[in-house]
């Protein structure tokens, strides 16, 4: 069963993940939700798919009050990032939801009003959480057209979406990256298909390898702490993407 | 007749669909109406004057043709907002069951969930309303259309009757009659058995 815990806690300021889950039924993409916490406030980044949701949503409510979610955040539309947007919102209509401009006329497919989004320009945007700055940080064509990453620079934690997703096998069910090498061979084949372009992921590489990052915590797999982070970068750097179609 | 049809409630598509068949059905038999008052027209107009009690029936058989026509577009109206309400029901009804998963993974989730439980089921409630008034219009149409079809079948009537004056043309004639006849006959009993349907 999904279950909430702590990555990190600096008084008011915190973040959790529900993790993976072992016991989801194997049709479905394994996801990790991140809940960014401050000031009474909190931000659900990624609250993926709605045969998840009652399972997010005990998992979350099991240790604080769901109500204190005023901010969803998807990176971008896939249904197992977005699609448990009605059911969210049938729990609380005044819920908003950060997303690319790109993308703001096909969300609504999935449920929500006018007054439900907040549209991300290309460029970015910093979105206010009880007053910490959260800044929505591009990565374009990785591998939606319209995608964004979360970070924040207290915490020094990056939300990367699918960047950094790794398909791994039940037995490695371990919340952080432990093997390096032997975490990654479940990613290449990921990033070579699903990343679309080597222009955006050397633009992707160089912008986030200039910032102070601690924890790299993708939508799927392991999360990658300290030296990982930079090894994980340099890899992707090296990878040659929009590549990975099985002849 | 379908024995699920008992036990199928009156959101559900599937009730929605079979309504429509036989709706298409009839529609696509109206339009023939149609081509059969043309036909009744020409005719009549080549057998000149022996024939101007036929006339005067077929060009009623066009206001009828017509007025079948507008009657029709209203059908499809209804089933067009059956449709729409019977998959905004079944959206509901999903959201209803992942609403109910959260609780029966944890009892103490009830105060979380009662609030957007009781929206869900107002929401469903209303919607249940809203179909089971556009039935009851159904029902109504219907039994429009088979008033006017009762009309259309004493036209079929004068029909044969005048087709007895038209001299020469009268075998002519009696075989228009037929067709017109033969029609309307069968929207008929398509629409008698799609109101049985319906009553159930
Ligand atoms: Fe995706
Ligand atoms: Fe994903």
């Amino acid at each position: 069963m999904k279950k909430l815990e702590f990555i990190y806690e600096d008084g008011a300021h915190k973040w959790a993940v529900v993790a993976r889950d072992p016991a989801k039924p194997s049709h479905l993409i394994d996801t990790n939700e991140y809940l960014v916490l401050n000031g009474g406030e909190a931000l659900l980044a990624d609250p993926g798919g709605m045969e998840i949701f009652s399972a997010v949503f005990s998992a979350i409510s099991a240790e604080i009050d769901p109500y204190t979610i005023r901010h969803l955040f998807a990176s971008h539309q896939d249904p197992d990032v977005i699609s448990s947007l009605a059911l969210w919102l049938d729990f609380n209509p005044d819920l908003k939801c950060h997303l690319s401009w790109l993308w703001g006329s096909f969300i609504p497919h999935f449920g929500g009003t006018a007054d439900t989004f907040v549209a991300i320009p290309d460029e970015g945007a910093t979105i206010s959480l009880g007053g910490l700055m959260l800044d929505a940080i591009p990565a374009h064509y990785l591998h939606s057209s319209g995608n964004f990453n979360l970070y924040d620079r207290k915490a020094r934690i990056l939300f990367s979406g699918d960047v950094g997703a790794a398909l791994l096998p039940p037995e490695e069910s371990g919340l952080y990256v432990e093997n390096f090498d032997r975490h990654i061979r479940h990613s290449r084949d990921f990033h070579r298909r699903w990343m679309g372009s080597n222009k955006a992921k050397l633009s992707w590489c160089e912008r986030v390898s200039r910032l102070d990052i601690d924890m790299l915590c993708p939508q799927h797999g392991a999360i990658y702490r300290g030296e990982d982070v930079k090894r994980f970068i340099n890899w992707f750097a090296d990878l040659d993407v929009g590549s990975g179609i099985r002849d | 007749m379908d024995i699920m049809n008992d036990i199928e409630p009156i959101s559900s598509l599937h009730r929605v669909v079979k309504a429509n068949e036989d709706i298409k059905k009839v529609i696509r038999i109206s339009s023939g109406v149609n081509l059969v008052a043309l036909n009744a027209m020409l005719i009549a107009k080549r057998s000149g004057e022996r024939s101007r009690g036929f006339a005067v029936v077929s060009s009623e058989l066009r206001l009828f043709s017509r007025n079948l026509d507008a009657a029709m577009t209203g059908l499809g109206e209804l089933i067009f907002s059956l449709v729409r309400d019977a998959a905004a029901m079944q959206r509901q009804r999903q959201q209803h069951s992942h609403f109910m998963a959260v609780m029966s993974i944890n009892k103490s989730m009830r105060k979380w969930v009662e609030p957007p439980l009781a929206r869900v089921e107002a929401r469903m409630g209303s919607i249940e309303e809203e179909i089971s008034r556009d039935w009851h219009k159904l029902r109504l149409q219907l039994n429009r259309v088979l008033q006017l079809c009762e009309s259309g079948r004493s036209l079929s009537r004068s029909a044969k009757i005048e087709a007895v004056y038209g001299g020469d043309m009268s075998t002519t004639l009696k075989q228009v009659a037929n067709q017109i006849e033969e029609t309307v006959d069968e929207i008929f009993s398509t629409l008698k058995l799609l109101r049985m349907q319906l009553a159930e």
